[in-house]
């Protein structure tokens, strides 16, 4: 990031996406043979997502873990609730021992963890943040110019999100696989490699339904108070990013090497038991994968199980988020069997969800290394509810920036670190993170190429 | 415990968090106190409490017509303290939200100007259907924007639309096309989606503000048939009759004695009740392979025909909702009861007999099957939320630092040992000895309500004990809880809160004991109390919100939902 602004930056941040149309015409000796990725490869458009799931990852009471590699920096040992990760395990970083600094604020159950890595503070209160999550920064920053500023989606058929603007309100994620597909590759969906492109007519037509709408918006504000008027601002907002997302209909999309509209997925099958939540986590990863290559978002958020989780092993009586607490701790082996047995079928999940994204080859590497995906969890080990040790992963190149595969331990450090560590990573200008004892400044640099 | 209410505790100010965008965010009281806000005496926006989605269906079938299909997702709901229509005025529509409004809207304008639904419109047809009619297309707006917005539609809200018809028109060679996409504009638009409750001078009380006819119009008609105001309502907005107390009973009237009461006090229940959390409820098939999506809307079905039946058609006592059996069944119902289904109808009434052990709402498949887990029942969530919903009273969230060593696995034995253990850790024993004994006391239904005697062959035990009364099983729990002030006070404050849509605080404490004094009076009848909560000037109060700020400052309301039960 040394040059700070030239051509290449310009065209880039611009618009972003696989390839751009200006007014001044893209010069071929910046693009490799095809016209569609920067010819270094690394100047693909960086994408961002946040892959959240339920409950932690198992710790022994005697201070020793299923998932903490002993080893720390490059080339970490793959400990057993790690297995999953094994075949992407090059271009994944495990952080262990970030915790939360809570400043004398109570330890939410299954709230503060994933709140305070979002917003950078430990909330008041459960159910809000007290400020933003971070992943709005982040597609402020880099999730422009493509059609859907950002994607939230949840594979346990809850509707549950983690991404706010305001603290209060959350975003609403597509929940089936359906849903997802309908939306990104449904109706408005434009094929960037369709040869016979033509602007749709009826596109002028939308903007004007739409400027009546925000016609009103001056008039509207003008007598409004301060909580009503956060929350029409909010409304504006994302009628402005429709009008966004209409206005780039009208010009011709690049092709996209990478892109090819995928099948509509089947219907799922009902349930919440971890093997629905991870055949719909790798649909979803699908689709979310091509919605990336196709240039459709550059951000998303997805929620494998929410905090608290209550997936399970079918035919099982009890969900994971009881036998969490309930289940004493083998005396011979010094730790849960039954918690570990989940945790590990939990991070299969992962697994999949990244595997999808390393499949998708783009320019001369793959999706995944021009991809930062966060994965996090709102507890340490669960059955004490603990805000120590809560597991981070940092996967995915982000295109070069990330020096992937290593062990990072945190020592205690506040979560915050890791927060501010991803928004950099991804080209975010922002120098500190945090509130009050999470207050950071440093990122962890061993992991900036 | 704890007890909804609106204090809570002092602002906090927590250093702004500033980010590239220049973005802040201060902590600060959901609702600032009355401020001087009222410094110009213009008419201003006090609420806007986003539409819901029974209300976005309702008002779609009365401006169009029940014929006019709508399908698509709306974006969640918020509770707060107690309340989805508390949470409705804090939440706002994201981009994705924003979407699905969008698409709704385009279905819905295609729909409503197809020639066979054109003429309900309004009482024009244009000079060709191939070109714009400015006239017509007026007369549209006009009418439908009315309809929509529940208030006539300003010049400047008009004129952008017609432009958007004549627009459309002229392109597509359409009349009824420029009409769809100016209807679209209307439909989409914050007046419609959010209901934007207005305040005004007060002329009888210099310096005071009271809200404008329409926005009570709006209050007494969601409040009492969970839809817009219809026209003899707006008339009544218009004429300035709502602000005379003889205008106001006739009104009250009117709404009361109007079948659509149903309505409204089918919406009150589902909000109360908490019946959105049939939406993605799963049962492990394994566990009760009875449980099916048509056993789940049957089961909301049930418990709605059952409280409207008797507390808005027979107008029964409200505390018979704990202890009546007459309910009503159908086939996929009377599997789980196991009883036998003759009837060749759809539905039937049916009562149980005592020995079934049942007693009134608690032990309806909805209320036994929303709060189980998925393979069990949880003595504990049906206690915590019996306290929630019926006595307004939440639980907090449990101690982050629980030592669970003595809390074990559950192999053998029934669900009451485990819970015992709770009682011998003081952390936990606080809640769990006002939340279990109750749910205990339920033990002898299952994770989606079927009756059972026994646990892993364990005899189950459903004697109880809460604040010195001891009773047994469901029957016994539905007797005490009938005998239980605390109820009827809870309702009283969920329908004031439900209607205007902000939760009570320690002022409306005298008021609400008054309101429920005289609910006993009158024999704990619903619609007489809802009337008497309508006509009280404490429905229409104002409380004047505190000035924006400059547009970079978010206020975001503390307290929330209690969460983490096991």
């Amino acid at each position: 990031m040394s040059q700070r602004f030239n051509r290449r930056s310009l065209l880039r941040g611009a618009l972003g996406g696989c390839a751009v149309t200006l007014g001044l015409p893209a010069l071929d000796l910046f693009l490799d043979g095809h016209g569609q990725a920067w010819a270094d490869g690394k100047r693909l458009p960086v994408r961002f997502g946040t892959y959240f799931w339920g409950l932690g990852l198992t710790d022994t009471p005697a201070g020793g873990s299923r998932w903490v590699p002993t080893t720390v920096g490059p080339d970490y040992e793959i400990t057993p609730e790690l297995e999953p990760l094994r075949p992407v395990k090059d271009k994944v970083s495990v952080l262990s021992g970030f915790r939360v600094i809570g400043d004398g604020r109570p330890n939410l159950v299954h709230w503060t963890g994933h709140a305070a890595i979002l917003s950078g503070v430990a909330p008041a209160a459960i159910n809000r943040m007290d400020g933003p999550s971070f992943d709005t920064r982040v597609a402020d920053a880099i999730g422009g110019g493509v059609r859907f500023k950002v994607l939230d989606a949840s594979a346990s058929g809850k509707v549950v999100s983690y991404s706010t603007r305001t603290g209060s309100a959350f975003a609403t994620p597509d929940t089936t696989p359906v849903e997802l597909y309908t939306r990104l590759f449904g109706p408005g969906f434009q094929d960037p490699n369709r040869p016979d492109w033509t602007p749709d007519p009826s596109i002028m037509l939308q903007q004007s339904v739409l400027s009546a709408v925000t016609d009103q918006r001056q008039a509207l504000l003008a007598d409004v108070g301060r909580a009503d008027r956060v929350k029409l601002d909010q409304y504006f907002t994302s009628v402005r990013e429709l009008e966004q997302q209409l206005a780039l209909g009208l010009e011709r999309p690049e092709p996209c090497e990478s892109c090819a509209a995928p099948p509509e997925p089947e219907a799922p099958k009902r349930g919440a038991s971890i093997d629905v939540v991870n055949s719909n986590t790798r649909t979803m990863a699908k689709l979310l994968a091509m919605a990336l290559a196709c240039n459709q978002a550059k951000v998303f958020n997805f929620v494998h199980t929410p905090g608290a989780s209550e997936t399970y092993i079918p035919g099982e009586s009890k969900i994971y988020h009881q036998i969490t607490h309930d289940e004493p701790t083998d005396a011979r082996l010094g730790y849960q069997i039954e918690t570990s047995r989940l945790a590990g079928l939990v991070m299969e999940g992962l697994g999949a969800f990244l595997t999808e994204l390393d499949a998708i080859k783009e320019g001369d590497g793959t999706l995944l290394d021009r991809t930062l995906v966060m994965a996090f969890s709102d507890t340490g080990y669960a059955k004490i509810h603990s805000i120590e040790n809560i597991p981070i992963f940092l996967a995915g190149g982000a295109g070069g920036r990330h020096r992937t595969g290593q062990h990072i331990a945190g020592k205690g450090e506040a979560v915050t670190r890791v927060s501010l560590t991803a928004q950099q990573l991804v080209g975010v200008s922002v120098g500190e993170f945090g509130v009050g004892g999470m207050r950071t400044s440093r990122p962890i640099t061993e992991l900036m190429a | 415990m704890l007890k909804w209410s609106g204090a809570a505790g002092a602002a906090l100010a927590i250093g702004a968090l500033t980010g590239a965008g220049g973005f802040a965010v201060h902590t600060a009281l959901a609702a600032p106190t009355a401020s001087a806000a009222a410094t110009s005496g213009a008419p201003m926006i006090v609420a806007a409490r986003r539409l819901t989605e029974s209300q976005y269906r309702r008002s779609i079938a009365e401006v169009f017509g029940a014929d006019v299909r709508v399908d698509g997702r709306f974006e969640p709901e918020l509770r707060d303290e107690g309340l989805l229509a508390i949470g409705s005025s804090q939440l706002s529509i994201t981009p994705a939200g924003f979407e699905q409004y969008y698409r709704l809207a385009d279905s819905i304008a295609a729909q409503v100007v197809a020639p066979e639904r054109r003429d309900r419109l309004a009482d024009c047809r244009p000079g060709s259907d191939a070109a714009p009619d400015e006239a017509c297309a007026r007369r549209i707006i006009a009418k439908v924007g009315e309809q929509l917005f529940r208030r006539p539609l300003t010049e400047a809200e008009i004129a952008p639309r017609l432009r958007t018809a004549a627009l459309g028109a002229e392109r597509t060679g359409d009349f009824y096309e420029g009409v769809a996409l100016a209807l679209k504009s209307l439909l989409v638009a914050p007046e419609f989606l959010f209901r934007l409750e207005r305040a005004e001078p007060d002329p009888a009380q210099p310096n005071q503000y009271r809200l404008d006819g329409y926005s009570k119009a709006s209050r007494l008609s969601f409040l009492f048939w969970d839809a817009p105001p219809d026209a003899d309502l707006r008339r009544a907005a218009e004429t300035g009759e709502l602000h005379t107390a003889d205008g106001l009973r006739r009104q009250l009237t009117r709404l009361v004695g109007s079948p659509r009461l149903r309505d409204g006090a089918r919406a009150f229940f589902t909000d109360m009740l908490q019946l959105e959390h049939f939406d993605g409820l799963t049962k492990d098939p394994n566990a009760y392979p009875k449980f099916s999506q048509a056993l789940a809307d049957s089961a909301r079905e049930q418990t709605l025909r059952t409280t409207i039946d008797l507390l808005i058609d027979k107008r029964r006592d409200y505390r018979e909702l704990f202890t009546s059996n007459s309910t009503f069944i159908n086939r996929h119902l009377a599997a789980v009861y196991q009883v036998p289904f003759t009837s060749t109808q759809e539905w039937s009434p049916f009562t149980f007999p005592k020995e079934a052990g049942r007693s009134g709402i608690l032990t309806e498949v909805t209320f036994l099957s929303l709060f189980s887990h998925p393979a069990a029942s949880s003595p504990t969530r049906r206690g915590v939320k019996l306290h929630e919903i019926f006595m307004c009273e939440p639980t907090p969230a449990p101690p982050a630092d629980v030592d669970f060593s003595k809390v074990q696995a559950l192999e053998q034995g029934t669900v009451r040992t485990r819970l015992l253990a709770h009682m011998d850790n003081e952390g936990c024993a606080a809640c769990h000895r006002v939340s279990d004994p109750a749910g205990l006391a339920l033990e002898h239904f299952d994770g989606i309500g079927q009756r059972r005697m026994f646990e892993n062959g364990q005899p189950i035990d459903v004697s109880a004990e809460v604040n010195g009364a001891r009773f047994v099983g469901a029957q016994g729990l539905g007797t005490y809880l009938s005998t239980q002030r605390k109820i009827p006070a809870c309702l009283v404050r969920n329908v004031y809160a439900y209607g205007v849509g902000k939760a009570p605080d320690e002022r409306d404490e005298d008021y609400l004991a008054d309101q429920t004094e005289a609910f006993a009076k009158d024999g704990y009848r619903v619609p007489e109390m809802m009337a008497r909560i309508a006509e009280s000037p404490e429905f229409f109060k104002v409380k004047l919100p505190a000035r924006a700020r400059p547009a970079t400052t978010v206020a975001a309301a503390p307290a929330g939902e209690t969460g983490g039960m096991p």
